[in-house]
């Protein structure tokens, strides 16, 4: 089987523990309107045009050659305490793939990073496979959700409750953005529903990175922010902490 | 850091000691002339004069002092016809005096300048029969005489103005064995200055926390010192070498090599790592300043905590430490004939050169060869008469061997001038009878292998689409390198972009860069003894010539190449050091180690490190440092001989390019030394900017 993949990162210190080389898969079934990986969006191959040059989002890997180049790293990657991530895009949407990777690799630990929009066959099809799931929540109120994520969030909540039935240690991940999720009501309802969840390992506070809208005039793409970037971001702990979650402005 | 602490590096930022200053350089010909005084002599009459010009400066609470007063220009001791009458048809290294080399300067603190003195004395008996051990020993005694006399006058003033606690100090040190950490460093901030005076440059400080550690470890258990006080005096004394460094020669500010190594094994194999490794380590990151440079020797099994430490020095983006592996430089040094023991004891050069400090007279660096010249060569004239590639590979061998031949030749000349008080430095000048310019226990001459990742990328794309794929014809490759891809952009895009590189873990390209450094080391096994008795030490640092070999430069000894099969256009710089072509993307550092960890380094041993930036944002926390320190261990476990690691953030660079005026203590490593970037030419800062960095576009 092929998958799509738009970067592979090595040395990706902040997608998992140890010194970790992550996958990009192209392809998301979400439109979050603060996307700092807009190439990641589109399902297709997508010409990058910048200073540093060209090149191209969304080369084509067989799972064979994929899973060969990460075992070339599995001994550095596992004497660091490390392995492989799994992000987007949306690896679900290439659920098949990346399950055949992971078949493939060598003994290595993996990292889902998801949005946890995706059928719940495919995801329960990864969380066989994987050592440690990020699981976004952006926002609980479903209107809003569909608003600046372009979905609906019933399914995310649904494999949310999957995930914590697994028995796979997850970390939750709230991207804080000004005005949208990082208001009060907001960061209440994700503490009330996560609290308590079996497998939660914490919650990770995301603020807000004003570097959000580099990567789209290079893509190709329009970067319209629908909030002011230039508001102080509510990273909130104290919400989490009195509803007995373990968290960290990350 | 204390105030006091502070207020001595805010003056020396300010260069509030510049205004002490004399104008002119002494003028010593006249009297060498009336004198008929020999080289030796010379040179000796140079140390006392300078020393004794030397006015004394004392500043408010220093407690460390020597601050150089006299300029840059060191007089001249022959007349510019004599000088040219000694030179003609011999080779000057650099600008001639004795440089980048490392003292014994344990041994000199332990014995005294005294000590050293008694030593001259024995030999001057021993070898009284031999007049050239006479004058040269007669001439070292001279130059004690000038230091001493340089420390008497400090005494003499610290207890004019009561500075009872210094003029204690100075009067015992540095003429007797320094007794105290703090006696120590006095010593050699004295010691170590006079060399420069000399008109030595390039001076390093050897391995730092093994010398000084017998007395900081007396002073701790004695109470003498407690652990607060050494990091003061420490500090103080990193502070003092950063007071004259705008006048020492470099090819940019910056560039001085005053180097210290840190950690690695003693001479019996044991673990070295102690207090003061870690103590140096915490107050070179808490300074933040550009000297010393710290060198680093690690190996597989070294702590991660000691390498938290120093990935916390590599965040405040001084570019140093510089790693060294001992797994891998200790076995190439011996298999370069150094003896086990000297191998163990191995410290850096101003750059990345390894040596023996007090035996070592090497010299490191007579040149480089150029890869990207064989291999353009071998490919424009191999392609020329239909050759395949073996035919290539072939002729690369000989460019090889012909440019490693043509630079030894140059320095079968070498003409090193006699250094009298340099020789007082060294492990067995004086109880040999013999000048260190004469040679020491180890006379090698090192050579650096620029451009290999270029190099390897031209024949991986010719081995790819000429050759395997068909899909470039040679005639079209060879006009497209003639025209300097003018008119020919689709295929410099494909060259360029597509295909193999080295840098990311690929046999295919990496295969080529081992071969050129075989082909290298070949070239220098096979060229036998220098006329100094040495080896030729292939390495695989560029230094300048990155730029030098892409872009020319005045008697430049190297070939200049122009445009290259890698889809390179003439003039654009090369891969700096162990670093992949400039303008390729590679994915990380991972596969980076993994290409170069291909690199048979017991051949190529004389230092180059692989060079790396980091962002920033990979130093946030605590978490991530240790993933960095992880990462230089990983540099270590796969068998990689040298790193030389950056924390840079390009928007960082950029903004310091609008508004230098901000930015005024933004350091950067440029390849083998930090400089401040707003001091660097234009061309460089690009460098830079381009460099790689291991993040997002």
């Amino acid at each position: 089987m092929a998958g799509l993949i738009f970067d592979i990162r090595e040395f990706a210190v902040h997608d998992g523990p140890g010194i970790r080389t992550t996958v990009f898969l192209k392809g998301c079934p979400l439109s979050c309107v603060w996307c700092h990986n807009p190439e990641g969006q589109s399902c297709i191959p997508q010409d990058i045009h910048s200073p540093a040059g060209s090149r191209t989002a969304g080369i084509e890997y067989s799972a064979k050659d994929l899973a060969a180049l990460l075992n070339r790293q599995a001994e550095v990657l596992r004497a660091n305490e490390g392995g492989v991530t799994f992000s987007g895009g949306e690896p679900l949407l290439q659920a098949g793939f990346v399950a055949e990777v992971i078949d493939l690799l060598d003994d290595l630990h993996v990292v889902l990073d998801t949005s946890g929009y995706g059928s719940e066959i495919d995801f329960r099809r990864l969380l066989e496979r994987v050592d440690l799931v990020y699981y976004d929540l952006k926002l609980i109120d479903p209107e809003a959700h569909r608003v600046y994520t372009g979905a609906d969030n019933q399914i995310i909540l649904q494999n949310l409750k999957e995930l914590s039935a697994s028995g796979v240690p997850f970390v939750i991940r709230v991207p804080l953005v000004p005005g949208v999720t990082d208001t009060h009501a907001n960061l209440v309802a994700i503490a009330a529903l996560v609290s308590g969840l079996p497998g939660l390992v914490r919650v990770d506070l995301l603020p807000y990175n004003r570097a959000a809208g580099a990567k789209y005039k290079a893509a190709g793409m329009e970067f319209r922010a629908q909030y002011n970037e230039a508001s102080p971001v509510n990273a909130d702990t104290g919400v989490f902490e009195r509803a007995g979650v373990k968290v960290r402005v990350a | 850091m204390n105030p006091r602490i502070e207020e001595l590096k805010r003056r020396v930022r300010d260069g509030d000691h510049r205004s002490k200053r004399q104008g002119d350089p002494i003028d010593i010909l006249e009297e060498c002339e009336a004198e008929r005084l020999s080289w030796p002599k010379r040179a000796a009459r140079l140390a006392v004069r300078q020393c004794e010009a030397e006015t004394v400066v004392i500043a408010a609470e220093e407690e460390i002092v020597f601050t150089r007063t006299l300029p840059a220009a060191i007089p001249p001791v022959f007349s510019q016809a004599d000088w040219e009458r000694l030179c003609a048809g011999r080779t000057l290294h650099e600008l001639g005096p004795i440089n980048n080399i490392c003292a014994d300067w344990g041994k000199v603190l332990a014995q005294g300048l005294l000590g050293r003195r008694d030593t001259a004395l024995a030999s001057l008996e021993m070898y009284r029969d031999d007049p050239q051990a006479v004058e040269f020993l007669e001439a070292a005694i001279e130059t004690l005489e000038g230091v001493l006399g340089l420390a008497a006058r400090y005494a003499q003033t610290a207890r004019q103005i009561g500075r009872l606690d210094l003029a204690v100090i100075l009067e015992r040190v540095p003429a007797a064995p320094a007794q105290t950490f703090r006696e120590a460093l006095q010593a050699l901030r004295l010691l170590h200055a006079v060399v420069w005076l000399c008109g030595h440059y390039h001076v390093g400080l050897g391995r730092f926390d093994q010398y000084m550690w017998p007395y900081l470890k007396a002073d701790l258990a004695s109470g003498n010192l407690d652990e607060a006080r050494a990091y003061d005096l420490l500090a103080e004394f990193f502070i003092s070498l950063n007071k004259d460094s705008d006048l020492y020669p470099g090819v940019q500010q910056g560039d001085n090599g005053q180097t210290l190594t840190l950690g690695g094994v003693d001479r019996a194999g044991k673990p070295a790592v102690n207090p003061l490794t870690y103590l140096a380590l915490r107050v070179s990151r808490d300074l933040g300043m550009i000297d010393p440079k710290i060198n680093l020797r690690i190996s597989a099994h070294t702590d991660l905590d000691l390498l938290c430490l120093a990935s916390e020095l590599t965040r405040k983006g001084l570019g140093f430490p510089q790693y060294s592996n001992d797994d891998v430089v200790i076995h190439g040094l011996v298999a370069h004939g150094y003896n086990l023991e000297d191998a163990r004891d191995y410290a850096v050069a101003a750059c990345w050169e390894f040596l023996i400090p007090g035996w070592g007279m090497d010299v490191v660096n007579i040149g480089a060869v150029s890869f990207p010249a064989a291999v353009d060569q071998a490919i424009r004239q191999g392609l020329g008469a239909g050759e395949e590639l073996a035919g290539i590979i072939l002729r690369v061998k000989s460019e090889i061997e012909g440019q490693v031949q043509r630079l030894a030749a140059v320095y079968e000349r070498l003409l090193l001038p006699p250094a009298p008080y340099y020789s007082v430095l060294m492990s067995d000048c004086l109880e040999r009878g013999k000048d260190l310019s004469t040679g020491a226990r180890y006379n090698n001459y090192g050579i650096h292998g620029a451009g290999a990742a270029n190099a390897a990328d031209a024949l991986s794309a010719v081995q790819e689409f000429v050759f395997r794929e068909g899909s470039v014809r040679p005639e079209d490759l060879l006009d497209a390198l003639d025209a300097n891809y003018e008119g020919y952009e689709e295929l410099r895009l494909k060259l360029a972009e597509l295909g193999p590189k080295v840098g990311n873990d690929d046999d295919r390209a990496d295969a080529f860069m081992v071969l050129l450094f075989d082909l290298f080391a070949g070239a220098c096994e096979s060229y036998g003894l220098t006329s100094r008795g040495g080896m030729l030490r292939p390495g695989t640092g560029s230094a300048m010539y990155y730029l030098w070999l892409a872009q020319g430069r005045d008697g430049m000894r190297e070939p200049l190449v122009g445009a290259t099969a890698e889809g390179r256009r003439k003039g654009q710089p090369l891969g700096a050091n162990l670093a992949p072509s400039q303008g390729i993307r590679i994915r990380g550092p991972i596969s980076v180690l993994l290409s170069f960890a291909k690199l048979d380094n017991r051949r190529a041993c004389n230092g180059g490190p692989i060079t790396m930036e980091l962002s920033d944002s990979v130093f946030r926390d605590e978490e991530s440092i240790r993933k960095v320190a992880m990462l230089v261990r990983t540099f270590a476990q796969s068998g990689c001989q040298q790193l030389q690691l950056n924390s840079l953030n390009v928007d960082t660079l950029r903004e310091a390019r609008a508004h230098p005026e901000l930015h005024k203590n933004l350091i950067v490593r440029v390849w083998g030394w930090s400089g401040y970037f707003c001091e660097l030419s234009e061309e460089y800062q690009d460098q830079i900017i381009a460099r790689h960095m291991y993040r997002d576009i």
